[in-house]
């Protein structure tokens, strides 16, 4: 089954830490249990509870053989109710007070292919989530499905703390949200939502809602990379304040161009006269020389990108729209200017212009 | 991140040298304002090219080095107030429940949101052929090499300047 493929991927790309790596292992074979479990009410309409307990029946026993797991299935009373309860429970509780490390693997192993930024929290939520499910769920004369669905949906929609409700008939689409990371190259075919409680079913609104997700996820990245935009929340605002860090950038780098093309009479700068002055000065602007020095003597394989160059300076050459450009460039020529006059480093390039910025101003 | 910034960097750094360097034999004598122009374009070409075209911008870029150079005044003020108006209008003309207060509210935030994003758009180099999840993408990468090219070109500027003070 699909989902049994998914927990075998997670378990070989996830490395086990060497203290308790017997534990580990069952622990994994345990929530490989729980998906078979998933994935065979899945298969039969029928979904009674007995069947349910077959399979867990037998394997109880098996388990019961290990250290780990009898605290798991000591805690519980042999009734049925309560095992019911208790099976998904424990098994992730036990795991997080076991180690930390390993409740990366109860979030992983429910997980399609995730790997969750912050373990600990993630497990935690999803054990506050399963306790709330299970608590809950005697009370409803609910059948095994949702039961056996609800604590891998709450593991696997850890950022939503709604309870997530089963989907209406048994259209068993189980599709449930992945945790985006852009950095993560791998994706599933198939995409996996889970609908909540009064929304439609529809394969259109559930493609929507995973494609919101997607584009939420990206937000919370740019929120991050740029400074200032964690504590707004609200797309547009979110989305002005990258729009500012954008153009202040582009800005930025139009003020540099300018203030290299005045410093530096000739267009290659005459590095080696940089390097000379800078051994003995402590350097405030950064590592440049430290850049360019390893980088000075041409390299062979930059030869393919010499074409791309060639072809960009013609085109440069062909067109000069110098009048155009020099209106423009008035603004930036007096902003540069006080850029400048409050740059202590450039003293000599600062005399030039204080005569221009006596008249601007 | 793609790339990590140092090696980023050290692509930029080289790729605008040799932009540089090559356009010293084409032209003896540039105005300043040719000057910046060349150093600008070398800059953003050696930084396009150094994201080795897995980016959408970054080819965008190549292809079309001469963008328009961002101009300060931001419309979006002037959309907000259009959009409250528009959103008044229609309180006063429909028949106001809860569910169509949060309706207009979706709406006119929908509205914002698509505002920001015609912006966002036209600010990224080849940003109006992209959908929503693609420009996000491209905006955080561009984002992270336009910050490479800002320390990298200061730095310079800042050590040029220091080294031309002796001579005076």
């Amino acid at each position: 089954m699909e989902s049994n493929a998914g927990t075998t991927e997670t378990r070989s790309n996830v490395t086990v830490p060497d203290g308790g790596e017997v534990a580990a292992f069952e622990s994994l074979q345990f929530t490989d249990e729980i998906h078979r479990l998933i994935s065979a009410p899945a298969t039969d309409n029928a979904s009674s509870f007995t069947a349910l307990l077959e399979l867990p029946a037998t394997q109880v026993v098996e388990l019961l053989h290990s250290p780990e797991s009898v605290k798991l299935i000591v805690a519980s009373a042999p009734n049925v109710e309560d095992f019911k309860g208790s099976f998904h429970f424990p098994s992730n509780t036990g795991l997080i007070q076991k180690d930390a490390r390993f409740s990366v693997f109860s979030g992983e192993g429910n997980n399609k292919n995730e790997k969750s930024n912050s373990p600990e929290m993630t497990s935690k939520n999803s054990s506050a989530n399963l306790e709330k499910a299970v608590k809950s769920e005697p009370a409803e004369t609910a059948s095994s499905l949702p039961l056996v669905s609800d604590p891998t949906v709450e593991n696997r929609n850890i950022k939503r703390k709604d309870r997530e409700k089963k989907v209406k008939g048994s259209t068993k689409k189980s599709k449930t949200a992945t945790n985006e990371r852009l950095e993560d190259a791998e994706k599933l075919p198939y995409v996996h939502v889970r609908a909540r409680r009064g929304q439609a079913t529809d394969s259109h609104s559930l493609a929507e809602r995973a494609r919101r997700e997607k584009i939420n996820a990206r937000m919370k990245l740019l929120q991050e990379l740029v400074p200032g935009c964690n504590k707004i929340s609200g797309t547009a605002l979110v989305l002005d304040e990258i729009i500012n860090h954008v153009q202040s950038l582009q800005r930025q780098v139009e003020f540099l161009s300018m203030r290299l093309a005045t410093v530096n009479p000739r267009i290659d700068f005459n590095l080696d006269s940089l390097f000379t002055p800078e051994s003995g000065s402590t350097m405030d602007g950064g590592n440049f020389p430290s850049l360019v020095t390893p980088l000075m003597w041409p390299d062979v394989q930059v030869n393919g990108y010499r074409q791309q160059f060639q072809h960009q300076w013609h085109f440069d050459t062909l067109k000069q729209p110098i009048w155009g450009r020099e209106e423009v460039c008035n603004n930036y020529v007096t902003l540069e200017n006080s850029l400048l006059s409050y740059d202590s480093s450039a003293n000599s390039a600062a005399t030039l212009h204080a005569n221009q910025l006596k008249m601007e101003l | 991140m793609h790339l990590p910034h140092s090696t980023l960097k050290q692509e930029f750094v080289k790729k605008w040298i040799m932009g540089l360097q090559r356009c010293k034999f084409s032209n003896k004598k540039m105005s300043i304002f040719e000057r910046k122009k060349a150093i600008k374009l070398s800059a953003d070409t050696a930084m396009a090219s150094a994201r080795k075209g897995l980016t959408c911008w970054s080819r965008a870029l190549i292809s079309n080095p001469d963008r328009p150079v961002p101009t300060t005044t931001r419309r979006a003020s002037s959309a907000c107030k259009k959009i409250v108006k528009r959103s008044r209008r229609i309180r006063r003309t429909a028949k106001c429940g809860a569910a169509r207060k949060g309706q207009i509210t979706r709406s006119i935030a929908q509205c914002l949101v698509r505002k920001r994003t015609q912006i966002l758009k036209s600010l990224i180099p080849g940003g109006e052929f992209m959908n929503e999840v693609c420009l996000i993408e491209e905006t955080l990468d561009y984002i992270t090499s336009l910050r490479v090219q800002v320390d990298v070109m200061r730095s310079l500027a800042s050590a040029s300047a220091r080294a031309s003070e002796p001579h005076n």
